[in-house]
């Protein structure tokens, strides 16, 4: 403490450090670890101090900070220009706005120190708990300034290389820089003590639970492995391969500024927190995403759904905590979620909308959570989000709908398909889905109950075809007069009507006879389409098969009749001779006397 | 005269008669009688195509009065199922031919799935009318069909099927406006009166259509004719007033003095003094 406050004064004496010629220099040259090492012990045991539970809003016309601890207290409130979006380091928040620097404390939006930068834009900062250091990007390239508590600069270095994000320990400051490496500067002399060749993408290096690590879609722990980086042996962890909407990244570029204004692409983001414990993990075996109004969790090693939460606005920020999961809106709430479950433990308001939102749960203990309704109430709850804009995150949600057994996914599932306000994506996953389902069938019965009517504004007919494959795959014989009536539905699409006379052939019985002779009759010569020059054959084979002689003899009669459609006749005339193959195949051999 | 020739003075000839029809609000007497040819009973069973277009061609030619007796043969043929052309063709002859036993089949080509012979059903049922149309023309207030609900709240009103009022009240709140004159043609008292609380709630034109031809009936009182005029004189606007006027000027003299005199007051109070 005492030589870090003394070099402060020394360096803020001198107008606030110095470049050294060999920073970040590009002909470095890999030293199998041994700086890294050196700097390890000398760091000793330190871990990096549990950074400050809280929410960070930019609102207003980007002229006002707030925040909220997220274990409960007073929201804050800090007018200040906001021109790039606020920053947790530890237990500072840092902005940046008409010129200006400023830290805040994180817990109670106290201002901390301010300092002019000019055109210099923040990218991101990292703090030990003493010293908060800030990349910043500049006119020649980049700026790193180390600032105490008490607002002095104990070290600036700039550098026409592209910084990214660093993070501070013990008096080090780790900066990646140029995707690849992560140079560790020694506050006290400027030098670069130590630096690291990264085997992946870094530009940011953060601190999680104590411990430090860099990356940017993978992470890469600071442990006693990392001395191996170059050599690919340093302890790492990526998300696992999975399919989300809006393809999300779990953090931007550390080189590019942050607007205070959230976009599109920081309401589709992925989250999640490494462990600092042995073997590396994900906190609570989650990682998680978000596409505007919706929130998920996966399994890391199933990549299963595990919860879905569903909010009024759009989500624009987070972060994952320890056993928990923080999200905040544009509205200004704040909701901290279970990570296991999804149940909502808090939520907090930011107290009125904002425009972007940054969040660190480093510390933060699990409450006892509400406990949320089963996973396909949770996806249901999802799905009927009619904002065109959610339609791709909804489509996946439908897919994982599609995987549980439960019988009340077969009724959302109808429901959407039965619905004109559903987007017309969402009707053919769900039409898919349902002709799977094999389970459900009271919904799919009183779905089938229902057709267009225009009066009474059922204005989709029922998924008919997917649900007359379903039945029939389940042998669901009670539906014959249901899918019968349909034959005669001319709302009906021509592939709904197909499939429900394919449907009638397996489970139709007596009750169908009459309609499938009307149908027959009706269509057997002005068929307009293939699917229902299909039907036609279908009703005809299910009348041969339990229509008796009277609708044998409507076969035959079909198939003389001139004006019949070619390749009904010709359909029905095989489906006929076949039935009789089979039939003359199933009598025993005459007996021999 | 070949199917083309016929085909031309077949639809010059209803297009006149609608025309006049429109015109004069008349029925137009009987058409002059075609001679049938000999074969067109046999040319309906011969199941060639042309030739059945051709007989009905020449029995819709003919009318009801010479066309009458094909009725079953043609019943026959829809009953046996048909190209939709042939259907639309047979379905539009049996209409011409207003053939009441023919409403069963006809009612049972109201659900086809081809528009078109959805539509030609439809038309054919209201001239034909019979025991099976109130019940499919309701239907057909629900088709997807625009026009084919059109049709049927039209014709609901031309074939008197009062018990479709509450179901044309019904067509007439999701905008079916054909419905509107039909429930001036059908309504009871309450039925009258519940059509002139529409005024407002949908276009003015399309209310005053149901109000005219409930002003217009002798079967309505002059109570129930005095209301709507006070719910049209409650307007105040101009084209309340345009149709005040217009219903002053054909109000025909030997009716009711009252309404007379309740119309004059509603014309001169919606008249702004011009």
């Amino acid at each position: 403490m005492n030589r870090l406050l003394t070099l402060g004064l020394v360096v803020a004496a001198c107008g606030g450090g110095q470049t050294h010629p060999n920073l970040f220099a590009t002909d470095w040259e890999d030293d199998n670890g041994a700086s890294i090492t050196g700097v390890q012990q000398k760091i000793g045991g330190a871990k990096a101090p549990t950074g400050a539970d809280v929410a960070v809003g930019v609102a207003g016309n980007s002229d006002k900070v707030v925040g909220i601890p997220l274990a409960g207290g007073t929201a804050w409130s800090f007018a200040h220009a906001v021109d790039v979006r606020p920053t947790i380091a530890g237990s500072v928040v840092v902005g940046e706005g008409g010129g200006e620097l400023f830290a805040l404390d994180a817990a109670s939006g106290k201002k901390l120190w301010t300092r002019q930068v000019g055109a210099q834009a923040m990218r991101g900062a990292g703090d030990d708990g003493k010293v908060t250091v800030v990349s910043l990007q500049s006119s020649q390239g980049s700026l790193l300034i180390a600032i105490d508590r008490e607002g002095s600069v104990v070290r600036q270095i700039e550098t026409k290389q592209q910084l990214g994000v660093p993070a501070v320990l013990g008096g080090y400051a780790f900066v990646p820089w140029s995707n690849q490496y992560v140079s560790v500067l020694d506050l006290s002399s400027g030098d670069e003590a130590a630096r690291i060749l990264v085997r992946g993408k870094v530009s940011r290096a953060l601190a999680v639970g104590g411990g430090i690590f860099f990356g940017e879609q993978e992470l890469f722990r600071f442990d006693d492995k990392i001395k191996g980086a170059s050599k690919s042996q340093a302890t790492h962890i990526a998300l696992p391969q999975r399919e989300l909407p809006g393809t999300p990244s779990l953090m931007a570029p550390g080189e590019e500024k942050l607007g205070p204004v959230a976009g599109a692409l920081d309401k589709t983001r992925m989250y999640a927190r490494p462990t600092t414990t042995d073997p590396i993990a994900f906190d609570s075996q989650r990682f998680y995403g978000t596409y505007f109004r919706l929130a998920m969790a996966f399994d890391t090693s199933t990549t299963k759904l595990a919860w879905v939460y569903s909010n009024k606005v759009d989500l624009v920020g987070g972060a994952a905590g320890p056993a928990t999961f923080v999200l905040c809106d544009e509205e200004g709430k704040v909701v901290v979620l279970d990570a296991a479950t999804g149940g909502v433990e808090r939520e907090l308001s930011l107290g009125g909308p904002i425009k972007s939102c940054t969040a660190q749960a480093d510390g933060l203990a699990a409450s006892t959570p509400q406990p949320p309704p089963p996973l396909s109430q949770q996806i249901s709850a999802a799905l009927t989000n009619r904002d065109s804009e959610m339609v791709s995150g909804q489509r996946l949600l439908l897919r994982e709908l599609a995987t549980l057994e439960d019988e009340s996914v077969t009724k959302t599932l109808v429901d959407l398909a039965s619905n004109p306000l559903t987007a017309p994506l969402l009707i053919a996953d769900s039409r898919t889905a349902l002709a799977a389902r094999r389970n459900g069938a009271k919904a799919m019965l009183e779905a089938l109950a229902k057709h267009y009517d225009f009066l009474h504004d059922v204005l989709l007919s029922p998924p008919v075809g997917p649900i007359a494959q379903a039945l029939a795959a389940m042998k669901e014989k009670s539906a014959a007069p249901l899918l019968a009536a349909h034959l005669l539905d001319p709302a009906d699409t021509d592939d709904d009507c197909k499939q429900a006379a394919a449907a009638l052939v397996d489970i139709g019985d007596a009750t169908a006879i009459p309609t499938l002779k009307q149908f027959m009759t009706l269509y057997h010569a002005s068929a307009d389409s293939e699917a229902t020059a299909a039907a036609v054959v279908s009703s005809g084979q299910a009348l041969l098969n339990y229509g008796g002689p009277d609708g044998r003899k409507l076969v035959d009669a079909t198939i003389a009749d001139p004006s019949t459609i070619d390749a009904v006749k010709s359909r029905l005339s095989a489906v006929e001779q076949q039935l009789d193959a089979q039939k003359s195949q199933a009598k025993p051999p005459p007996s021999k006397k | 005269m070949n199917t083309k020739t016929k085909a031309f003075f077949l639809a010059g000839a209803m297009s006149l008669a609608t025309l006049a029809s429109a015109q004069t609000g008349v029925t137009q007497p009987t058409p002059p009688q075609v001679k049938l040819a000999p074969t067109v009973g046999a040319d309906l069973k011969s199941g060639d195509t042309g030739k059945i277009r051709q007989a009905l061609d020449e029995i819709r030619l003919a009318g009801k009065a010479g066309g009458g007796a094909f009725v079953a043969p043609i019943v026959e043929l829809l009953q046996r199922g048909v190209t939709n052309q042939l259907a639309e063709a047979a379905l539009d002859t049996l209409g011409d031919l207003e053939a009441e036993p023919a409403s069963a089949m006809i009612a049972q080509y109201t659900i086809h799935r081809n528009l078109r012979v959805r539509q030609a059903a439809t038309k054919a049922l209201v001239k034909a009318k019979g025991a099976a149309a109130t019940k499919a023309l309701v239907r057909a207030l629900s088709d997807q069909d625009g026009m084919v609900r059109g049709v049927a709240a039209n014709g609901l009103g031309q074939i008197k099927a009062k018990s479709a009022v509450p179901d044309l009240f019904l067509a007439l709140d999701h905008r079916v406006n054909e419905a509107s004159g039909s429930i001036g043609m059908l309504c009871a008292a309450a039925d009258c009166e519940q059509l002139s609380t529409r005024i407002g709630k949908i276009p003015f034109d399309v209310v005053a259509a149901g109000i005219e031809q409930a002003m217009f009936r002798p079967d309505v009182g002059d109570d129930t004719k005095i209301k709507l005029l006070g719910r049209i004189r409650e307007l105040g606007t101009q084209e309340a007033n345009k149709f005040l006027r217009e219903t002053n000027k054909k109000w025909p003299k030997t009716a009711s003095a009252r309404v007379k005199q309740a119309l004059d007051q509603a014309v001169q109070a919606t008249g702004g003094g011009s």
